[in-house]
């Protein structure tokens, strides 16, 4: 049972990712530059696939 | 009828880890921890919807408000280049309307973004100044150039009819 840690490490980067963008979203909202705000949104959105995915991958192969 | 019920309540083992079948069973190992990292990138994609949907409905301009339509001044008695304050859409909004050439003409609720301070036009340098904390804003657009503010002016939408200037409507007005 050799476990991998990347998976982990590339799910912690994508929660880092999530935290930046929110903060970014917010004031982005607060300074009135809404297409900023719904570019941040979206990719927010996005990561969260991007996160199962890395999931999948992770527990399928080296578990 | 007492024989149906259970009589050893709690059941005759030990009550507090009967419901655990290997060692280490609670403890948080890798793919529960990538199990929760996941949720908790869903709990961000989730909670970041209703902004979305907040900043599309600020962008289709339906928060856009019409109000009477309000004399400010007479196209002769403003040059260009010169300024006028007035007040809209309430007698305590204060504005201001700016001639930027011939038939530019630009409104701004004048209450600076960061701690409503009045906004003046400073003509030789070309922008829009707040002297509490030497705030500036770009006067085509509203936006904060400099200084403490980082909100844009609400802009005043203006009409030109008959020789006069008229203020129509307000883009995201606070009262």
């Amino acid at each position: 049972m050799k476990r991998s840690y990347v998976p982990v490490a590339l799910l912690l980067a994508v929660l880092f990712l999530n935290i930046i963008f929110t903060q970014y979203m917010v004031h982005q909202y607060f300074y009135e530059h809404y297409t900023n705000t719904i570019i941040a949104a979206v990719i927010n959105v996005i990561l969260f696939p991007i996160a199962f995915l890395i999931y999948k991958k992770g527990v399928n192969v080296n578990d | 009828m007492m024989n149906d019920k259970n009589n050893k309540i709690p059941f005759n083992e030990d009550n507090y880890t009967h419901n655990i079948n290997r060692n280490n069973e609670r403890k948080l190992d890798r793919r529960g921890f990538m199990k929760t990292l996941v949720g908790a990138a869903g709990v961000f994609a989730i909670s970041s919807l209703p902004w979305g949907a907040i900043a599309a409905k600020e962008l289709t301009g339906l928060s856009d408000k019409k109000y009477p339509k309000h004399k400010i001044t007479d196209v002769n008695s403003i040059a260009i280049g010169d300024a006028v304050d007035f007040a809209f859409p309430s007698e305590h909004d204060s504005a201001i309307l700016i001639r930027l050439s011939e038939s530019k003409y630009v409104a701004y609720q004048n209450a600076c973004t960061h701690l409503r301070c009045p906004v003046f036009w400073e003509k030789a340098e070309g922008e829009m100044i707040c002297p509490c904390h030497h705030g500036k804003f770009d006067v085509e657009t509203g936006e904060p150039i400099a200084g403490p503010p980082r909100r844009p002016l609400p802009e005043i939408h203006v009409k030109v009819q008959n020789g006069a200037v008229y203020a129509v409507g307000v883009k995201r007005y606070e009262a």
